[in-house]
């Protein structure tokens, strides 16, 4: 059964005067199912921003629908998001976005928190995400004393303690050396292989070729996929490579 | 076009930065415009003319250099936001290609610039309203005003000069740590990771503890006279608390509530705390500041306002009659005849004399140990570690205790009636004089005779009223005389129905007769003249001079508090900006986050003006003892005006919190 369902989903940009528009995403339809491990590829100003922030109900697409186990978060009430996404979704960016006033724990405590949760449950919560992260000795740091590996685990804990029915990770090796990169990588396929729906946004063919599937974007269109079926990832990530080389010089030709 | 490139990044860079500027150049302004009318005020040849105006300039030439130094600590606070905001841009310049000397000669620019704008536009508003401010400083000192307008060449001498130098300073120090600094550390300057805020409990602790004892202090001293010793000290330890706990203390504070779990992981609080430690270590100084501000402008204005509007209740103190004659006699007749010499004077100039008093005493300086009054070996003045033992000592005949007050007291030998002044006590049954009997005091009474000099004076007095006064006069007078500082008198003093003008002639024209009566007769007693209306120009001078003062810092400190807020506020949202994005995409729902901004907004911004109110409340008793000192005895005065003055400024405040917010809630959202 499919999770997050996708449908002809568009936006347009309009400058400030109505001069220009500009059309990020023309027609975006895809659908995850659960437990799924999704890559989102493009390059830059392909639009694969723009597709994460409407899934992430941080904007609103100008036509179409995203349903999120069958309800449509397009429609959800201004009011009502912020805690949608809280419940719903988990979130790992780049740039990691901890709040430096807050120790490890309370960064990862903090959607809880908002929500309401007991201080019981969050204590039972923490321990077995901290332990399969490897962060346990980190709780009571803070984060300008972690290394960026550390800081990005800090980040996957925070989006995993809500128990969201998907992660929405945003190029989350972008800021990371190579070896926090595999690191964080091989974390993700764990979370996932326990059962974890996890989509991701890159154009590093390294991350996209642990992913199950990558779906390839450009000029606002889903453009390709491929399915993983029975390869390891350095024959997926063949693959990946030789779809971009396609993709770049298909540009180039039309 | 190269000699015109600098000014004219100098002027891009001030405008593009207006946020930040636009108020340190109003602080400039509003420095030069102060600074000017109070150089112009104290050179003010029509203030001059006037005594009244004198005893104002005398008051406001201290002014002047409290002035010039707030000037420059105020220009360099607001300075140190400018820089901070301003370095990332020199560091792209830099980078850029631009030498550290080039930078160097657009501050240099920039710095000229910002002179000529506060010069200008400070002088110009200085101008207009310094004749505004003579105005209202003569209308307060009782004086008619003159309407001629002008510029005093030399205070603007002097504003350009005391600026130029101010300026100068600040741009010498930009310069330094533009110089010191590397352009990446410039570029980066604004945004370095932040360390939590470790407490530092000796210094909370000490914090709690030193504002405790001063609040101790402040409310457990009896005496004016110690009140006003212990006063500067309980200022200082307050001042000293004020930042331990501002810096320490409410960061151990927030502390503590993050070691409460139950507390701490709550929706309401776990935002509000954290941040509350972060912001409370950036900020407690400023605070600290500010509300050391507040509670200086709160006492300075107070106590000044109370002096003013009680001036009519302190004259009357120190001048219970209008016109007081004082002999230094106890002969009858010598009284007799000054009494009939001021009656022809009156009867003469067609006025009514009203209310006559007349008492004889004995002026004795003497030492109270206990129940014991000591003449001997006693120590004069008042030092800090003793308690003022100093009394003013008075012996007056139980009949002119019983003229003054219409009773009927009567008194077997070896009793007294013991007076005793506001702020003293006395709880003994005798009371023993010299080397003599033990005298039984029959009651302790607080009706005094009325006695301006005593009134004036800062240490307690003593009354004994007594059946026998022939026998202490002969004492006093005799034997003991020559060794002791004894005095005696006669009281003589009565009210007139003319008003002040009359009065001064009347006055004048006793004084001539009494000098004519000592010619002619050689036995004719010295005299010491007093008249209200003589004396009402110099006091309304002094504490007219006195509220002007007060009220011109008073507006100096609610501009430096102002200023400080706003930056505060600036700074602070630019640095919340961020933080309050991550907040959004982790599930903080916008509403969430204007509560947690407000309640923390709230809490930086009233926390010193709540806790300047605690200390002005703390101090009133202290200044109300003081106040004592300067006849100012009206106690519900004092505290309506601590009080308006209070909820003036809280208003002032709120305005200024509104208009700060607005521009913070727009950096932040």
């Amino acid at each position: 059964m499919a999770i997050l369902e996708v449908q002809n989903v568009r936006k347009v940009y309009t400058t400030r005067f109505g001069a220009h528009q500009v059309e990020a995403l023309k027609e975006v339809s895809f659908s995850v199912e659960a437990g799924e491990y999704v890559a989102i590829m493009g390059e830059s100003g392909s639009g694969k921003t723009t597709l994460l922030n409407i899934l992430a109900a941080l904007d609103r697409p100008t036509g179409g629908s995203v349903l999120l186990d069958g309800r449509d978060i397009t429609t959800v009430k201004e009011s009502e998001i912020a805690s949608f996404r809280r419940d719903r979704l988990g979130f790992v960016f780049q740039d990691f976005n901890l709040l430096d006033t807050f120790s490890v724990r309370d960064n990862i405590y903090l959607p809880l928190v908002l929500a309401g949760i007991k201080m019981k449950e969050m204590e039972d919560r923490i321990k077995p995400i901290a332990k399969r992260l490897g962060i346990s000795e980190l709780l009571d740091k803070y984060p300008y004393e972690l290394s960026g590996g550390q800081k990005q685990r800090t980040a996957v804990a925070r989006a995993l303690i809500t128990r969201p029915r998907v992660v929405l990770a945003d190029e989350p090796t972008g800021a990371l050396d190579s070896k926090a990169t595999d690191e964080l990588l091989k974390m993700f396929s764990q979370i996932n292989a326990d059962g974890q729906t996890v989509l991701m946004v890159t154009h590093s063919v390294k991350a996209a070729s642990h992913a199950g599937r990558v779906l390839f974007i450009k000029d606002g269109e889903v453009y390709h996929q491929l399915y993983r079926g029975n390869l390891t990832n350095e024959a997926l990530y063949q693959r990946i490579s030789d779809t971009l080389t396609t993709i770049a010089t298909s540009g180039e030709e039309g | 076009m190269k000699g015109i490139y600098y000014p004219k990044l100098a002027w891009l860079g001030i405008k593009r930065n207006k946020q930040v500027y636009v108020p340190f150049m109003l602080t400039g302004i509003g420095m030069v415009m102060m600074y000017y009318i109070i150089t112009y005020l104290e050179g003010s040849d029509a203030l001059y003319q006037m005594s009244g105006g004198r005893q104002l300039q005398a008051t406001l030439g201290f002014g002047v250099n409290v002035m010039a130094f707030f000037c420059v600590i105020f220009l360099f606070y607001t300075n140190s936001f400018l820089i901070r905001r301003r370095k990332k841009e020199f560091g792209l310049y830099n980078i850029l290609g631009m030498g550290k000397w080039n930078i160097a000669r657009m501050l240099v620019w920039e710095s000229l610039i910002m002179y000529v704008i506060a010069v200008l536009g400070g002088l110009l508003s200085g101008v207009l309203f310094s004749k505004l401010a003579e105005l209202a400083a003569t209308r307060m000192i009782g004086l008619a005003p003159t309407y001629q307008f002008s510029v005093s060449l030399k205070a603007v001498r002097r504003v350009l000069f005391l600026f130029a130098v101010v300026f100068g300073l600040i741009l010498i120090n930009n310069l330094r740590s533009i110089h010191v600094s590397k352009p990446v550390e410039l570029l980066r300057s604004e945004n370095v990771g932040e360390k939590p805020p470790k407490v530092n409990w000796v210094l909370a602790l000490l914090g709690v503890l030193v504002l405790g004892a001063a609040y101790v202090l402040a409310v457990s001293i009896k005496e004016p006279l110690q009140a006003m010793v212990w006063f500067f000290v309980a200022v200082m330890m307050v001042i000293a608390a004020t930042y331990a706990l501002f810096i320490s203390g409410s960061v151990a504070l927030c502390k503590l509530l993050q070691k409460n779990k139950k507390f701490y992981y709550r929706t309401n609080h776990f935002v509000s705390v954290s941040s509350m430690s972060y912001r409370m270590k950036r900020n407690g100084a400023g605070l600290a500041s500010i509300c050391i501000l507040s509670t200086m402008v709160l006492v300075t204005i107070s106590s000044t306002a109370c002096l003013y509007f009680g001036k009519e209740d302190g004259m009357r103190i120190r001048y219970p009659e209008d016109i007081v004659l004082k002999t230094y006699t106890l002969d009858e007749n010598a009284v007799g005849a000054l009494q009939a010499l001021a009656w022809n004077v009156v009867s003469d100039a067609g006025e009514q004399i009203e209310g006559e008093v007349f008492y004889r005493y004995l002026d004795v300086i003497a030492e109270r140990r206990e129940d014991f009054i000591a003449t001997n070996d006693i120590t004069l003045g008042f030092s800090m570690g003793t308690t003022s033992t100093q009394i003013d000592f008075y012996i007056v005949p139980l009949e002119d205790y019983n003229r003054l007050t219409g009773e009927q007291e009567e008194l077997a030998p070896g009793e007294v009636l013991l007076g005793v002044s506001r702020g003293s006590d006395y709880s003994y049954d005798t009371i023993t004089l010299e080397d003599w009997e033990p005298l039984r005091v029959k009651r302790v009474v607080r009706t005094l005779p009325p006695n301006g000099a005593d009134n004036a004076d800062i240490f307690a007095s003593y009354w004994l009223f007594v059946p026998d006064f022939e026998r202490y006069a002969a004492f006093y007078q005799g034997e003991r005389l020559e060794s002791l500082p004894v005095s005696t008198y006669s009281y003589y003093g009565f009210n007139l129905s003319a008003d002040d003008k009359a009065q001064r002639l009347i006055v004048s024209a006793i004084c001539e007769r009494i000098g004519r009566a000592q010619i002619e007769d050689e036995a004719f007693p010295h005299v010491w003249v007093e008249s209200i209306a003589e004396e009402r120009e110099g006091f309304y001078g002094m504490y007219g001079s006195l509220f002007f003062l007060g009220i011109l810092l008073g507006i100096v400190f609610v501009f430096a508090t102002v200023l400080i807020i706003y930056y505060k506020q600036i700074s602070e949202g630019y640095e919340d900006r961020a933080k309050f994005e991550i907040m959004q995409k982790v599930g903080m729902t916008e509403r969430e986050i204007k509560k947690s901004v407000n309640s923390q907004v709230l809490t930086v911004f009233f926390l010193p003006l709540i806790t300047a109110g605690i200390h002005t409340a703390f101090a009133f008793p202290l200044i109300q003892k003081i106040m004592l000192l300067f006849n100012a005895v009206n106690i519900s005065l004092l505290i309506w005006t601590t009080i308006a003055c209070f909820l003036i400024f809280g208003f002032f405040y709120i305005i200024v919190y509104r208009m700060t917010s607005r521009a913070y809630l727009k950096l932040v959202s």
